[in-house]
């Protein structure tokens, strides 16, 4: 028989739980899949598309979002990898057309608030190329983009070489914020990154967030500072919208 | 039955064959002509080491962190190689990237390393070194040039490293 103490751990889950749902699932049709989005909405003027690439798993991302459209910013979460059935590794990447993600953008923008987009590790990738092919459409401009823990290495980096990049980096012109974790070997690579990316006409801003490692939000390990971290995510993101210029916050 | 064994020895036998491949691939020589960065640092007892100071030795710069998983992994074999290297002019500076010392230090007392640690918390060596990952391994030579280079962990105290590392000393 349940005890009190076990009825209000599961009524406070249960609570908990309901509090990250999204609000909304809308289903974008592009020319090669249906991909669907999950929408935290709001009533502010900016909106936050979000590429986790994680088949719809992700736990500390979806509480963020909630937490952005509670404070005004609504969040859109597109699951690009179930859209094309690929499995969670790297390579499924390469496999995503950029013309799917532009087709999701321009959905984005219909909205008529201003679009920013957001993406952490190698997933990173996707939205430099998705702004590049945008612009060179000479489409309405998207407001900027936040790269979590850029993983943007074409190969594993030699010791004493200066890194290459992958074909996407130094491509597009969008205002970015960088945003790395200070326990990880990464963090060293900022300038270097910041630099590549500067060379297309980008305005980048990068900064290094103390104590963390990068991934810390989807680590099983998380220590106290990751915790921390993690539940002021949405802090996080609104101050790097401010770097990125934003002032409707 | 005595086939399956047959099977199984065959199998580890590959498996052996091919980590040492994986070794010889990954130490990767330096061709040119390339003399070492500086690097002056203080190790956990502040103590200065200058690597000019180790000119005619062997030396093993290393970049490494805590948070750094093949790292830690990696640490005892470093330990086994020094016993290994025995005689020969060899020294290993293992350079903490951008950690402070109390971060560094329970690690370092449980691993208990028989090399020098140095630390760079500014990391000014790092940048120098053009290192962008950990663990990141520069093989000097006695000249002062930089012969192999190396990235990610392995097993220092393979028989295949030592003796390259003891070549590169005669």
């Amino acid at each position: 028989m349940m005890n009190l103490r076990t009825v209000s751990l599961y009524f406070l889950l249960l609570l908990f739980a309901s509090n990250v749902q999204a609000k909304a699932i809308k289903n974008i049709e592009t020319d090669d899949a249906d991909i669907e989005v999950r929408v935290f909405p709001a009533e502010g003027n900016v909106l936050l598309l979000g590429f986790p690439c994680d088949e719809g798993k992700s736990i500390a991302e979806e509480k963020t979002a909630q937490s952005l459209s509670e404070d005004g910013v609504e969040v859109w979460m597109p699951d690009m990898l179930g859209g094309f059935m690929l499995p969670k590794v790297r390579s499924s990447l390469a496999s995503i057309p950029t013309e799917t993600i532009t087709a999701i953008i321009a959905e984005a923008l219909k909205t008529g608030k201003k679009v920013y987009l957001i993406a952490s590790g190698p997933d990173t990738e996707l939205i430099l190329r998705a702004a590049s092919e945008w612009e060179a459409k000479g489409h309405e401009p998207v407001a900027g983009a936040i790269l979590m823990f850029p993983r943007l290495f074409k190969d594993e980096p030699v010791p004493g070489e200066v890194p290459e990049y992958v074909d996407a980096v130094g491509k597009t012109r969008l205002p970015i914020m960088l945003l790395e974790g200070g326990r990880t070997p990464n963090r060293w690579g900022l300038n270097t990154l910041s630099h590549e990316l500067q060379k297309s006409g980008s305005d980048v801003t990068s900064k290094v967030i103390p104590k963390v490692r990068g991934y810390f939000f989807k680590r099983q390990d998380a220590n106290r500072s990751e915790d921390v971290v993690t539940s002021q995510m949405a802090g996080l993101i609104k101050v790097s919208l401010f770097y990125l210029g934003e002032s409707e916050i | 039955m005595y086939k399956q064994v047959y099977l199984y020895i065959l199998l580890f036998s590959l498996a052996a064959l091919s980590q040492g491949t994986v070794l010889a691939a990954n130490l990767k020589p330096v061709t040119d002509e390339v003399a070492a960065p500086s690097l002056t640092l203080k190790d956990l007892q502040g103590e200065i080491h200058d690597l000019k100071d180790y000119r005619g030795q062997v030396v093993l710069v290393q970049f490494w962190a805590t948070y750094c998983g093949p790292c830690r992994k990696e640490m005892p074999s470093m330990n086994k190689m020094m016993t290994k290297m025995g005689d020969t002019p060899f020294k290993i500076l293992a350079v903490d990237m951008g950690e402070s010392e109390a971060e560094v230090k329970p690690f370092v007392s449980e691993v208990k390393p028989e090399f020098t640690i140095l630390m760079d918390e500014e990391g000014k060596s790092i940048e120098d070194w053009r290192v962008f990952a950990a663990p990141s391994n520069f093989i000097i030579g006695p000249d002062g040039n930089i012969k192999y280079t190396l990235f990610g962990g392995v097993e220092w105290d393979s028989d295949e490293l030592i003796e390259k590392l003891k070549a590169l000393a005669e």
